[in-house]
Order: structure tokens, then sequence, then C-alpha cells
């Protein structure tokens, strides 16, 4: 992929990779002369990277950085003297002058810093770690952060971007169908430029071994246009590609996916793939950092929406169907056309749609229109996005307090022990101001060498949590690259940290209240205001890292609850792959007969226990269904008249594949068939809710307006979520109500993971050309419905656990240096006979005085956080005695360590050898 | 290096090397001509301090020439031996001649 193949891209990208570093140019530019000299040097720099770059760019900008740096310490050296000669002349100091002789104290600043901070190299290693680890935390997250919520998605004009959606008084911001888009369309021309809708699809692609499942984007001839996105190479789609259904064989690759797949092949443009058996011509790619329309989702490729019905093997025409709402919609308004018309001709097509299409178009249902610059990925889903995000900045900021305390507390103590020498300083007429900015100075190095320290540690720990096989299910993309904005975070916070918590102790250290000071000859005096500001700082660490820990205890002990909840299924190893039998090769009966024959092969391999098959398996958050309940004396809720409720549709093995108890009546049976009586299967909560006067097996019920007999009744199991109240559910026979998605469920003696690649492999030994859309195991497959606690108990736990090594580094630090400070009263007591156990005791006292205080109020604060988190929580109430109980003794038994390590060294503190010191 | 006394190391390699170029003197050729020459790396910033210094004592001058591509629009400074400067090598080199004159066998060692 070399630079200079892609012109078109290095214009809009703002590509670093053009000309020398910036930076490292414009800081030079400030130290040189303003002259044509200066500008001589520069030239000579830039003309020799160019010639490097030739050979390798990196190399090249390494150089660079590196003589520029050369170049300005010499340069500012050399001015520097010269001015103090002119100065010494009387030379007048011009109005430049100043500005250079700020970078000249700067120059002078930094040696000062760096000299003193190599000389305590300790001090040094324990600061920059502590700031390290507390930044590379915060870049880390906010890196997360950034990828999912606020990074560029690439739009032009995104301003005049609106997302258009179908809500319900249920679901407020669900997708479209393509007539309604159709019509939204035609109502909204004089506010709409253009409006485009785009769906997912599942696109199988024949590779040389085999077939590839593909996260791919059916879109309308508009999408690429009206997003204002160009093609990277070729041509996007357009108007010409969105004609007839199946006439369009073209596709547009997604730059990771050309990269990845075909190694960025430049002459991509032209050949073709094949997606499902049929050949499609390669027309162009997208841009690199354009991911499509819906964040975190980025597509493989992009087909006409007219191909997504013959790519997916849809049995009906998801064109024509109002009842298939798979399109994300979105518009872009005319020049002047504000949003507030944009919602009045929403709400007309609504009305319109309303009248002609009652069955569909419901009293409650409407276009919901938001501006696409509000939206994060749907406003459903950003309900709990923005706070889980706010929760996770808030735990690194909390992190990163602990970190600068830490600083502040070691700079405390230094000044301390510099007061003679500052006191000194200030005595023959140093102004506070230099010695102020010296001291920031000092802070300001070791915040930047800790923020350098933790992007390394962001880096490495994000491509640790990617390299992570999370059980996600869907494949979610984000760019977790660093780039500007998280850059721009983690140097304000470096920054911000370094001169905030370098300010108080370099104010401290340098009041000018001197005399006391130099009058103080005993190294134990004048350690009430410093020692006071270090002990509020432990004692603050300790509450932090108290509320934290609790915070991770509250979401582990929530974890562990929902780990025990049995789903009421599959609780066996258990194989799931789901099927589809494409509606334009197969017939109903030749899917069933499919099916069947598959069942039986897979029920025929070795260890395999039972096999069933269920067109959608519980507990998958992507995909719900639900029928139209209608049941004589019971009230439908107020506005509908009719309840939804969740049903699957299974065959007669399904229950047992699955360890499902029946309770009552018969299962489905083979003979359940489509000229059969219809009949259903109901479970607990349906018969507690619907047909709660007893005799539920025999009763008739309506469901989607059609009669059916209950011939039996299963026990309860979860349907949407595991922490869910009991919900009714509707077992409908296969062969009465056919679905060509089907998954395979197949228990096991042995292991799932074998079985899953048999069950696949027994399906295209039937029909090569089968879509396979998902495999995994049951167990995996439950997982995702913990991942969300899986993931905060251990990212609140880990950066807890992180919280607390900080603070009892400080504590450490501290205790440590109260020995040193008192080793002289230390000695006085040891030779009055103390000994030495009684003053151990003494100085891990004073420093689990302050831990005890620290703690309480941590448990106060921490009682009021777990109010806030209580929504988060599962099976423990906020205020959970154990956790509440443990976390103080886990805080107290470290910081009893960290208190207890230092004070031991007094013994080796020789007493005559303290009293003589002074 | 002042009043009377005699070129540096350094100095005396910059001088030589502009004089050696002529015309064409000027930062990047002459740190690529006596990197080459000498076989190791040297410092830009030396160099360029090091010419600031020989051009106040008057023993080179410099010239801006407006550039040519490859230099983001900056000039040349391009510099020339002065006679007073050929006159200081000259006198450095007969102080180095008369000092070594009869030790060449000590190299041999």
């Amino acid at each position: 992929m070399s630079r200079q193949a892609q012109p078109p891209e290095d214009e809009h990208r703002a590509d670093p990779g053009s000309g020398p570093p910036r930076l490292a140019t414009r800081l030079l530019e400030g130290v040189l002369p303003p002259t044509d000299r200066g500008a001589a040097i520069l030239g000579d720099l830039h003309e020799e990277f160019e010639a490097r770059a030739r050979k390798d760019e990196r190399a090249a900008r390494r150089w660079y950085v590196v003589e520029a740096i050369g170049i300005g310490v010499r340069y500012g050296r050399r001015t520097r003297r010269n001015r103090r000669g002119a100065a010494a002349l009387g030379a007048p100091q011009g109005h430049d002058r100043s500005w250079e002789g700020m970078v000249d104290t700067l120059f002078t600043n930094v040696r000062y810093a760096v000299r003193r901070l190599t000389r305590s190299p300790m001090f040094t290693l324990v600061a920059v770690l502590s700031l390290g680890i507390g930044i590379g935390a915060n870049t880390a997250m906010f890196s997360l952060v950034n990828a999912a919520i606020i990074r560029d998605m690439g739009f032009a004009e995104p301003e005049r971007l609106v997302d258009v959606y179908e809500g319900t008084d249920d679901f407020t911001h669900g997708t479209l169908s393509y007539p309604d888009y159709l019509d939204f369309v035609e109502g909204s021309r004089d506010v709409f430029e253009a409006v485009t809708v785009s769906r997912f699809a599942v696109v199988q692609a024949d590779t040389e071994d085999g077939v590839e499942t593909l996260f791919g984007a059916g879109v309308t001839g508009e999408f690429f246009d009206l997003l204002g996105i160009d093609a990277a190479r070729g041509r996007l789609l357009g108007e010409e590609d969105d004609v007839a259904p199946g006439a369009h064989p073209v596709v547009v690759l997604g730059h990771d996916y050309w990269s990845s797949r075909y190694a960025a092949d430049p002459d991509i443009v032209g050949r073709q793939v094949r997606l499902r058996g049929r050949p499609y011509a390669v027309i162009g790619v997208t841009p690199e950092g354009f991911t499509g329309s819906v964040r975190g989702f980025a597509p493989a490729l992009y087909v006409p929406v007219m191909m997504v019905d013959e790519l997916m093997g849809s049995t009906g025409n998801s064109l024509e169907s109002r009842g298939s709402q798979s399109y994300f919609g979105t518009a872009r308004l005319r020049d002047g056309a504000t949003f507030a018309q944009a919602e009045a001709a929403a709400e007309r097509v609504t009305a319109t749609l309303r009248e002609r299409h009652p069955r569909t178009w419901t009293p409650d249902k409407e276009f919901v229109l938001e501006r696409t610059e509000d939206v994060i990925m749907n406003p459903m889903i950003d309900r709990f996005v923005v706070p889980a995000a706010g929760m996770i900045m808030t735990v690194v900021g909390l992190v990163l307090l602990i970190a600068c305390a830490n600083l502040a507390s070691f700079l405390l103590a230094r000044a301390a022990d510099r007061r003679k020498e500052i006191a000194v300083r200030l005595a023959v007429g140093a102004r506070r101001r230099t010695l102020v900015a010296q001291l920031l100075t000092e802070t300001v190095i070791l915040a930047g060498v800790g923020g350098a320290l933790g992007i390394v540690i962001a880096t490495q720990g994000l491509d640790l949590l990617l390299a992570a096989d999370l059980p996600l299910p869907f494949p979610i993309t984000l760019d977790l690259s660093l780039d500007r904005t998280v850059l721009a975070f983690s140097a304000l916070v470096s920054l911000g940290a370094g001169v905030l918590f370098g300010l108080a102790p370099a104010l401290q250290s340098t009041n000018p209240d001197v005399a006391p000071a130099l009058r103080d000859e005993s190294a134990g005096g004048g350690r009430a205001r410093g020692a006071s500001l270090r002990n509020a700082l432990v004692v603050g660490q300790v509450a932090v890292s108290v509320v934290l820990l609790v915070g991770a205890g509250l979401f582990l002990r929530s974890l562990d609850a929902s780990r025990r909840l049995d789903p009421g299924f599959g609780g066996t190893p258990t194989a799931l792959v789901q099927l589809v039998t494409p509606g334009d090769r197969y017939t109903r009966e030749e899917a069933l007969v499919y099916q069947r024959t598959l069942r039986e092969r897979v029920a025929a391999l070795p260890g395999v226990q039972s096999v069933g098959v269920i067109d959608n398996i519980h507990l998958d958050p992507l995909n719900t269904q639900t029928v139209r309940v209608q049941v004589d004396g019971i009230d439908p809720p107020p506005g509908q008249d009719f309840h939804g409720v969740d049903y699957a549709v299974i065959d007669e093995h399904l229950l047992e594949a699955l360890d499902i108890p029946l309770v009552e009546g018969r299962g489905i049976e083979a003979l359940d068939v489509a000229d059969g009586e219809p009949v259903a299967l109901v479970n607990q909560e349906f018969v507690h809710r619907f047909l709660p006067e007893g005799g539920a097996v025999g009763r008739e019920v309506r469901l989607n307006g059609d009669p059916v007999r209950v011939v039996g009744v299963t026990a309860d199991h979860k349907v949407r979520g595991l922490g869910e109240a009991p919900r009714p559910f509707v077992y409908r026979p296969i062969r009465q109500s056919f679905s060509p998605y089907g998954w395979v469920a197949a228990r096991t003696g042995g292991e799932a993971e074998r079985l899953v690649l048999d069950v696949i492999a027994e399906a295209r030994a039937l029909d090569p050309d089968i879509m396979v859309t998902q495999a995994k195991t049951m167990r995996r497959h439950l997982a995702v419905m913990l991942l969300g606690r899986e993931l905060g108990a251990m990212v609140v736990g880990g950066f807890a656990l992180l919280a607390l090594l900080l603070a009892s580094i400080g504590l450490y630090g501290t205790v440590s240096y109260a020995v040193a400070r008192r080793a002289r009263e230390v000695g006085i007591r040891l030779s009055l006979g103390a000994d030495v156990g009684s003053v151990i005791r003494m100085l891990t006292g004073s420093g689990m005085r302050l831990v005890a205080t620290g703690g309480a109020i941590g448990v106060l604060a921490a009682a009021a956080a777990a109010q806030l988190l209580s929504r988060l929580l599962y099976g423990v109430p906020p205020l959970d005695l154990p956790t509440f109980l443990v976390v103080p003794v886990v805080v107290g038994l470290v910081a009893f360590m960290a208190s207890w390590v230092p004070a031991r060294r007094v013994a080796r503190i020789d007493p005559v050898g303290a009293l003589r010191s002074e | 290096m002042g009043r009377g006394g005699y070129l540096g190391e350094f100095e005396q390699m910059l001088l030589l090397t502009v004089l050696r170029l002529g015309e064409d003197a000027y930062g990047v050729r002459i740190m690529a001509d006596l990197e080459e020459r000498i076989g190791r790396r040297v410092a830009r910033g030396s160099v360029y301090v090091t010419l600031d210094r020989l051009e106040e004592k008057g023993w080179i001058v410099s010239e801006s020439v407006p550039s040519a591509s490859d230099r983001g629009g900056r000039p040349r400074r391009v510099v020339r031996v002065t006679p007073k400067g050929v006159g200081e090598l000259r006198k450095s080199r007969e102080a180095l001649l008369t000092l070594w004159d009869g030790l060449e066998h000590a190299l041999d060692g």
C-alpha cells in the first residue's frame, strides 16, 4: 500500500505523511532566529528529510525530530549566551526578545528539572508509574468511548442529516419497512433532498476453500451520495444500481475488508466475487474510515438493496412487505428546510398511512425523526450506552485522582526537604514566580512522561481487550486507533494533572513566610502544614479506593447472582447451528424434508443424545418475535385488541433437545401437519395469565386471528433476559407454521465445540450451498446474556484493584517518609529505652489512623454511590452487607502492610547516629 | 580560537569542506560531503552554530539564495571562504606541519 499510489486519499485526509513532522518544525521555528539564516536551516532539514523519506518515511520522520531537537538545544544555548552578553552591555531588550526570553527560561527550567528528577530515580520512577497507570486507564477507556460515541462518522454536512424511525409505544425507535420508506419519500419531498435506507444482510461469499459468512449491507441508490461519501477506488452504488429486484449483481467493498481479504489489491475494481453462488462485479471500494451509517456495525461489503432478498434466500419479498421492518432510514434536509418542518411532514405521512393501512399502522405507530448528530447508535440503545460510558469514565477518573494524589504527596514531601534551600533563595531575592515555575516544570515533565507511558499502557491494554474472544452476539467494529481526539484528551489530562497537582506543593513550599524555616534547625520541625495536606491526601485516597472496591464488589456479587440463574433450558452441552433454506431453491415441503433429513443424520452422530429444530432460539438479544394472542374473557391491554406474546416454531424433538419439561398434555407430534387441526403449546406463565381458571389443555385461543387449540403446557423458561419475570410463551409446530430459518439444537454427551463443526459438515454434505448463518455452543450463546455484567465486573474490579495498589503506594510513601523524618525522635525514644516493637506500633498506628478515617468516609460515600448503581445491579441490594464488610477489611489489611513494612525500618535506625547527625 | 589563536579541529574541517565544494557550498551539501570524507556522522546543530561563528569572525561569508524545490519554499544559505579565512587555514596548516616535522615515525609505533 504505497502512499504515492493513492493521491486522492491524501487530499481529503489531512495526511500527516506529506512533508516533515509539523510540530517539530513549529517548535524549531520558535527557537531559530526569524532571519534567512533560520529559514535556511529549516530548508536544509526539509531537503534532507525529503531525500531520506524516499527511502524510509518512518525513519526519516524519526531522524527529523531528533535533529530538530539537537539544533534547537544548541541554538537555544547560543542565543541565550549572546543575549546575556548583550544585556551586560546594556543592549536594549526589544519586544520580540521577551518571547525569546520565555523560551530561554523554559530551556533552563527544563534542564534544571530533568537534572533534579534524574537525581532521585526512585521518586521519579514511582511518580511516572503512578501517573502512567492513571493516564493509561483514562486513555484506554476514553478510546473506547471515543470509538463508540464520539468519533466522526465521516458524513458530509452532518447537521442536515436526519434519522428516520418507526416508533410504537413499546418500541420507540424501530426500523422501517421498504413500502413505508417509499411512502415516506413520496410524502416528504418538500423538506428532504433525498432519503435512503440500508439494511444488514448476512452474505455468504465463496472462497477458495469453502464459504465465508460476511456481514454486509444492502443500500438504496441514494445512500453514498446522500451521506457525502466518495469512492477510494472505482465508484460507489448509485441510482442505476437500484432499479429492479435481482437485476444488479454489483458490490462495493468496505475499506477494511478490501485491505484484509484482498490485501488492498489496487486492481480489485472490475474483478468478480461470488456471493451465494452468483458472480458480482466489484465496482468500487469505500474510503478508509467510513464504517457505514450505523455506528459500531461496519459492513464488509455493500450491495444494492434490490439484491438483498436474493442474497439472503428470503422466501417472501421484503421490498413489498409492510411487516418486514429491517431498514435503517436516513434523510438529508433541503437547503433551508428546518427540523420542525421535517417533523410536520413525518406527521402528515403517518396520518396518511394510518388511514390507508390500518392493520399495520396501529394508532400508536408513527414516523419518528432524530437529528443524526444527536444519535449515537439508536436512541433506545443510547439510553444505556451513555450512562455506562459515564460510569466507566468516572471510575477511571477516580483512579487518576488517586495517582495524582500520590504525585502531590511525593512532591509535598520533597518540598518539605527543600524548605531550607528555597528559603535561602527567596531570602536572597529570588522571585517566587520563578521558583514556582521551576517546580511546576518538574511536575509537568513528570506528567508528560507519565502521559507517554499511559498511552503505551492504553494501547497494549486495548490490544489485549480486542484479542479477547468475547461472545458478542454480532460483529462489533470499533476503531480503537489513537486518533487526534484521544491524543488531545491524554495530553490535556496529563497537563492538567501536572499543573493542578503540582501547583499546591509548589505554592506551599515557596510560601514567602521564610523566617521560621531558616530559624528552624531541627529536621522534625515545620511539619504542620505539609504533613497535614499529605495526611488529607492519604485519607482521600483510601476513601476513593473503598468506594471503587465496594462498586466492584457489588458488580461481582451481581454477576454471581446472574450466573446462578437457571435459564430453564440448555443445561447440557449443546451445539446450535442456524441454517436458512433459501426460498428461491426450496419449496416449503423440500425445506421440511431437508430439515428432517439433517436432523436424522445429526442424531446418528456418535455421542448425540437428542436433536431438535427451532426457528428462533430463546435468549437471543437480536431476535424476538411475537404473535397476537386473543383469549375469550381476558381483556387486551388498553388501546389494543390483542396481547403480544413471544413464540417460536419447533419440531417434535425440540423440547427434549433443549431439556424443557412438559408439565401437562402432550408435546408437538409428527402428526401436527399443515392440514391437521392447528395446535399450540403454551407455558405455565401463559396459563397463569390467560387461562387462570384451569383446564388449559383443550382450550381454544386465537393466534394472529386464527383459532388454535392448546394441547400441552411446558415449564417456564427465560425468553428475553436472564433477570426477567416469567413471560408467557407459545410454541407452534413447524409443519403448521413454517419458517425457513431454523436452529438445529443438538444435545451431546461429548464436546459441543466438535459437534458444532460436525453439524455444519452434515448440513453442507446434504446441500453444499446451504446458508449457515450462525454456529455456536449453547454455553457461548448463554454467555452473551452475562457479557454486560461480566465486562462491568471485570472493568470496575480491575480498576478498583489498581486504585488500591496506587493508594497503597501512597500510604507506603507517606509512612516511610514519616519514619525518615522522625529518625531523631525515634533515636531519642530508643536511646531512652523504648523497645523497637512499640516504636513500630506507634508509626504504623499513625498510618492506620489515616486509613480508618479514610475508610469511614469511603464507606459512607460508597453507600451513597451504591444507590446510583442500584439500577445496574441484579440480585444484590445496594447496601449488600458482605460487600460492605469485606471491602473495609481488605483495605485495612493492605493498608496495614503498606504502613507496617516501612515502619519496620526504624529497627535499622542507629540511635546514636540519628542523634549525632543533627 | 580568539585573537592570534589557531583554528579548532571542527572549524578547520568545515572550512576545508566549504573550500572544496566551491560555488555549491550550503548546509546539506556541506554535511553530506563532510560525513562522506571523514566517515562519521556530524550533528546538524554543531555545523550551523560553527558556521555562524566562522561568519562572525569574517572567515566565511554567506548569501541567501532563493530555493529550488523540496525545501518547503525556504532559501539556501550558500557560504564561501573569505581571503581572511584562507589565511587562517594557511596559518593553522603551517603550525601543524612545523609541529609534525620529524615526528612521522612516532605514528608507526
